[in-house]
Order: structure tokens, then C-alpha cells, then sequence
């Protein structure tokens, strides 16, 4: 499929596709699921809610498709509220986690479904159906039902199926679950790139934090019912801004510390009598107020100059493979350092500073 | 040793394949005697008997009979059993439980006792017997059995292909006929053939629910028995077996039996 990728017509001037969610809510079995979730995307966006299962995020994707029904708020594409517009008269290519594909049309029938129900002329039909296969690399295998498909292929023919009525949006519900490990990295890319090709919105639902921050332009963390956080890959991992969103993504060191005051690249506070600092998730905190700095492993760096930190006694360092791991016993409790592979690596005992860029750091009030 | 097994193996499969034609074997060729009773070997050959059953206008009255009960038990299992096995299997709804159990209990009930209840049952509700009647009884015995075999096709089915299709731009009728229908396809055959079959079959209820006037050919023939044992009955059960081997093999040719079996699940 990469190749084909390349080869493919580019059809990246699409201008549409904004969703707009505003305080959309849902009750199910007495359970308020969806509590109130308000995200806007721009057009061509891919947007990835993530969260584990339970949280929201599938039934906030089946409110977009119009499966669910919306108990309150309002959902918008381009301007239109579709909050009570069936699903058939939304314009949403949905890939499912168990493919989805009838079982009893072919695999050039099943990408055809969309244009049938579209009145699309056979000759023009076939046309783009192979011109979709091609795309998604499942040429050849048209005439093949799906069970005779392997995952991976049979998800490509989803992936086909909802593109080629080039819907306002591409909705992707768990779609690389089902797959092996190598498998899913591999698709999730391809997805990625033939996303960013066409220029389709695309929300993704998943729980795997690695794959929400390998494909996405921006993130919202949901749990709970609610948007924890919605912002970019990076600012989602290296300034989580609730203790949630620390905690589900990836590892992180947790410092409990004071808040002292703004300085120029952060901002500054007490811990353990030392001074570090960090950028504040939301609004600054007030000066005295009691404040939890998170901080990623890979930003900790390690120095024994004596350098402004977190000073403590190595207690630990374990070798990797990608990454170095380095526990430090401070005043405030155990920092854990991804070192890169050829830092040098301080001996068990040895007195260190821990520190970090303020800007690779987030604080909230605890 | 392993030898020795298959050769017992294959001994055992063709006596129990023997056992279970001999009887309509042995019918098939008592109906061919020149003699006025029924016997086995036939003495001499002749189509007599089968002349006789065709110059018996009351046994041609009940083969229409039961052909027509028999295909209007088909149509309306598959009918009831699909808008049943649905409401089953997306609804909750109150009784839904007790309605699972009584039609999976359905088949626990012995026909006689069956027979017994729709005859008074029938009576206080001041039905006089006629092929509504007998229809009505033989969808007792037809419809718990076709709603299974749409539960069991239901089950195959992804919901979320249904909801694919919604999506794809199909309004709810044509997600029904395209994707919901042909995952319940093969069930709704087999569930019209086993309900065909059943209904042509029975003798225990339709004997409580006939009259003398309306009489079922199992039920005809039954009663012919009771005064005339001569070649005609064996004659009939010829022709019902020939009646059986062509339905088949039309089925087979135009929808393949095993496909009623949904043996094509794994053909894809």
C-alpha cells in the first residue's frame, strides 16, 4: 500500500469536514457516559480520542456516526447540526475493530455499498472502486470474499469501503486492535499517510497511547466522560495537565512540591527546599498554593556539577536496550531517568543533581 | 490394527445406512406385488397399486391438502420465525425470557399431548376444523424451530455490519435487505424446509384435528389401513418417497442443501 500511497491522485484540497461538539452528553442504563464533551477540529484534521475502555470515547464516536442518539448538546459538521440526522443521511465512513465487511458480497461489492446506495452509475461504480483498491493496496483482490482475507487486508477493504463515498468524515473505531503487534504499527502508519493524502477528517477511538501519538495531529484524553485534555502529541505527553493524563500515558515522576512564583522560561517552585520549575498546565497557580510537578523519565537529566535541581543518590541504574533507566532517591521521593544509551552512567551511591527544561514539564495544583 | 478399525468403521456405516432404507426398501417393493395384500418379497411385478391410488380421487383431495397446509406451515415459519428470532435477539422486552423458554420448550412436548390440548382448545374457541385449523397446529410444531435457526444465523452476524451500512448511506429497510437478510438467509430456508417437512409428516396432531371430510394423506392412509391393507398404501408411500427424492434434488439444484445446514459458512 506505501506505494501505491504515492502514486495515488492527491485529493488533499477536500476544505470540509469541521466537527464541532458542544456539550454533548449521554445517559446509558441509568450511567451518564458521555458527560460534556466540547471539541471542534479543523478540516483534515486527525483527531484521536483516547482513553481507556469505559471512558467515553466509542460512544461519543457512535453519537458522530449516528448510532447513539445525543441526550443533550449539539454536533455540527461544517456548520450543520446533524445532532438528530440518522446515520444513513450523515455523510461518515466508519472502519470498525472486527472489520465489519458482508460476509456475503465480494470485496469489490462490499467498497461498492456506498455508491449503490448512492445511486452511482455502474460504469462509474467500477471505476472508482478499483481506483479505491488500488489506493489501499488490494488490487487483485477484488473478487475475493472477505473470509478470504487476512486481517490486515480485510481492514484495508474497510478502510476502502468508507472512503470511496468520500464522506465528510472517516471514523475509526479501534481499527488496529484486532491485528498483531508488527501488523498494526504498519497499517496505522499507511492510515496515516493515506490520511494526510486525501485530507479526510479523521477521529480515531482507541486505548493505546502509542498509536494516538504516532498518528495524531491533536489528541483529547478522555476518562470518566470528559475530556481530561485536547492538545497535540506532544504537549499531551511532555505537559500532561491533569494527574490522569499523567498517569495513562506512558511513564512519569510525580513531585509534590509548592508553588514559589513566575520566572522567565516557567514556572517556579519549592521542593524539598530546592527550587525547579515547570509550565503550568491551565492557569498559573498562586504563590504558596501546593502544586504536583510531572515530569517524563526521557527529559530527567543527570549531572554531578552541581547544577540547580533535584539532588539525591542513585539507587538504581538497569540497562535497556533503547534506554538507560536511572532511579534517583531525593528529599522528594524516587526520579526515574531515561538516559540515552551513551550517556555516562553514574554509579549506584553516587550524589546527583536531577534537572530538566522547564518548557519539557507541566505543574498543576494538587 | 488401524486397517482393521476402518474395515469395521466402514461395516458399521453400512449397516447403519442399510437399517435405516430397509423399510423403504421393503415398501418400495411390496408396493410392486401382484398379490391384493401387502408383502415382502413382492410375488410378480405390476403398477396395479399405483393405478388404484390415482383412481382414488379422496387420496389425490389429501395430497393437495397436505401439500397446501405443508407449504403455507413453510412460508409462514420462515416469516414468523425471522420477525421473532429479531425481536429476540434486539429487543428487551417484557415476557421476552418466558417467550425463549416456551419456544425452546416447544419441542419437549409430546405431539399426543399436543394433539389433545389444540382439539379442546380448538373446540372452546369454536374453530371447526378446516386447513386454518391445521395449519395453526402445525405451526406449533414449525415456528419455535425456525425462530432458533434465525436466532443461531443472528448470532453470526456483526452488528457492526449493520451499522456500516447505515453509514454507507443505507436507509433501515435496505441494511434489513442487504446485509440483516442474507446473514438469516440460509436459516429461513432450512427453517421453511424442516417446517415443509414437518407439516407433510405428521400424523399424531392432525389425527385430533381432522374430520372426515379433511383428511391429511398421513391421516388418509392411516385410516385407509384400518380396513384395507392391500398394495395401494405401499404404492402411496412409493410415491411420497419419489415425491421427497425430487423435492431434493430440486432444492439441491437450486439451493443447495447443505446450504440449508449453512454450510457455506466456511466455504468463504
Amino acid at each position: 500500500m506505501s506505494t501505491s500511497v504515492t502514486e495515488a491522485p492527491a485529493r488533499s484540497d477536500v476544505r470540509r469536514g469541521r466537527l464541532r461538539l458542544d456539550g454533548v452528553r449521554k445517559v446509558l442504563g441509568g450511567k451518564e457516559v458521555v458527560s460534556s464533551v466540547d471539541l471542534e477540529t479543523e478540516p483534515g484534521e486527525f483527531l484521536t480520542l483516547l482513553g481507556p475502555s469505559g471512558c467515553g470515547k466509542t460512544t461519543t464516536l457512535n453519537m458522530v456516526a449516528g448510532h447513539l442518539t445525543a441526550d443533550g448538546g449539539v454536533i455540527e459538521v461544517d456548520g450543520r447540526d446533524i445532532t438528530a440526522v440518522p446515520p444513513h443521511r450523515r455523510s461518515m465512513g466508519m472502519v470498525f475493530q472486527s472489520y465489519a465487511l458482508f460476509p456475503h458480497m465480494t470485496v469489490a461489492e462490499n467498497v461498492a455499498f456506498g455508491l449503490r446506495m448512492r445511486k452511482v452509475p455502474a460504469a462509474d461504480r467500477r471505476r472508482q472502486v478499483a481506483e479505491m483498491l488500488e489506493l489501499v493496496g488490494l488490487d487483485g483482490m477484488a473478487d475475493r470474499h472477505p473470509g478470504r482475507l487476512s486481517g490486515g487486508q480485510q481492514q484495508r477493504a474497510a478502510l476502502a469501503r468508507a472512503l470511496v463515498v468520500q464522506p465528510d468524515l472517516l471514523l475509526l473505531d479501534e481499527p488496529f486492535s484486532n491485528l498483531d503487534a508488527q501488523l498494526r504499527v504498519r497499517l496505522r502508519e499507511e492510515v496515516a499517510a493515506l490520511q494526510r493524502r486525501i485530507g479526510t477528517t479523521t477521529i480515531l477511538v482507541t486505548h493505546d497511547q502509542e498509536e494516538a501519538l504516532a498518528v495524531s495531529d491533536r489528541i483529547a484524553v478522555m476518562a470518566d466522560g470528559v475530556i481530561h485534555q485536547l492538545d497535540r502529541p506532544r504537549e499531551i505527553y511532555l505537559r500532561p495537565g491533569t494527574d490522569f493524563v499523567a498517569r495513562f500515558i506512558g511513564e512519569v515522576n510525580a513531585i509534590e512540591g509548592t508553588a514559589a512564583g513566575p520566572v522567565a522560561d516557567g514556572y517556579a517552585c519549592t521542593v524539598a527546599g530546592e527550587t525547579v520549575a515547570a509550565t503550568p498546565a491551565g492557569d498559573p497557580p498562586a504563590a504558596g498554593e501546593a502544586v504536583r510537578l510531572y515530569v517524563r523519565p526521557e527529559v530527567v537529566r543527570i549531572s554531578t556539577d552541581g547544577a540547580q535541581g533535584l539532588r539525591g543518590t542513585v539507587r538504581e541504574t538497569r540497562f535497556l536496550g533503547s534506554r538507560i533507566r536511572c532511579v534517583v532517591a531525593t528529599p522528594a521521593g524516587e526520579v526515574t531517568a531515561a538516559l540515552p544509551f551513551d550517556a555516562r552512567v553514574p554509579a549506584v551511591g553516587e550524589e546527583v543533581t536531577c534537572a530538566w527544561r522547564p518548557s519539557d514539564a507541566s505543574l498543576a495544583a494538587r | 490394527m488401524t486397517r482393521l478399525t476402518a474395515l469395521l468403521g466402514g461395516a458399521f456405516a453400512v449397516l447403519v445406512g442399510l437399517f435405516l432404507i430397509a423399510p423403504v426398501a421393503v415398501t418400495v417393493a411390496s408396493s410392486l406385488t401382484t398379490t391384493a395384500y401387502v408383502t415382502f418379497p413382492p410375488q410378480g411385478i405390476t403398477l396395479r397399486w399405483y393405478a388404484e391410488v390415482f383412481q382414488k380421487p379422496e387420496f389425490l383431495s389429501s395430497f393437495a391438502l397436505s401439500v397446501g397446509v405443508a407449504l403455507g406451515a413453510a412460508a409462514v415459519s420462515a416469516v414468523a420465525g425471522l420477525a421473532g428470532g429479531l425481536a429476540i435477539h434486539r429487543y428487551r422486552f417484557p415476557g421476552r425470557a418466558a417467550l425463549e423458554a416456551v419456544l425452546s420448550s416447544a419441542f419437549a412436548v409430546p405431539t399426543i399431548v399436543l394433539g389433545i390440548g389444540l382439539l379442546q382448545w380448538f373446540a372452546q374457541m369454536g374453530l371447526a376444523s378446516s386447513p386454518f385449523t391445521l395449519l395453526l397446529a402445525h405451526l406449533v410444531l414449525t415456528v419455535p424451530y425456525a425462530v432458533r435457526l434465525v436466532l443461531a444465523g443472528l448470532a453470526g452476524l456483526d452488528r457492526s455490519a449493520e451499522k456500516a451500512a447505515a453509514g454507507l448511506g443505507a436507509p433501515p429497510f435496505a441494511v434489513f435487505w442487504h446485509v440483516t437478510l442474507p446473514a438469516v438467509r440460509g436459516a429461513l430456508i432450512g427453517g421453511a424446509f424442516f417446517a415443509f417437512i414437518t407439516s407433510f409428516d405428521d400424523l399424531t396432531v392432525a389425527l385430533f384435528v381432522v374430520t372426515t371430510d379433511l383428511q391429511t394423506l398421513p391421516v388418509r392412509i392411516f385410516n385407509y389401513m384400518q380396513y384395507d391393507y392391500d398394495p395401494t398404501v405401499t404404492a402411496i408411500g412409493t410415491l411420497m418417497v419419489l415425491f421427497a427424492v425430487v423435492a431434493v434434488v430440486v432444492i439441491e439444484r437450486f439451493v443447495g442443501v447443505a446450504r440449508l445446514f449453512g454450510a457455506d459458512r466456511d466455504q468463504q
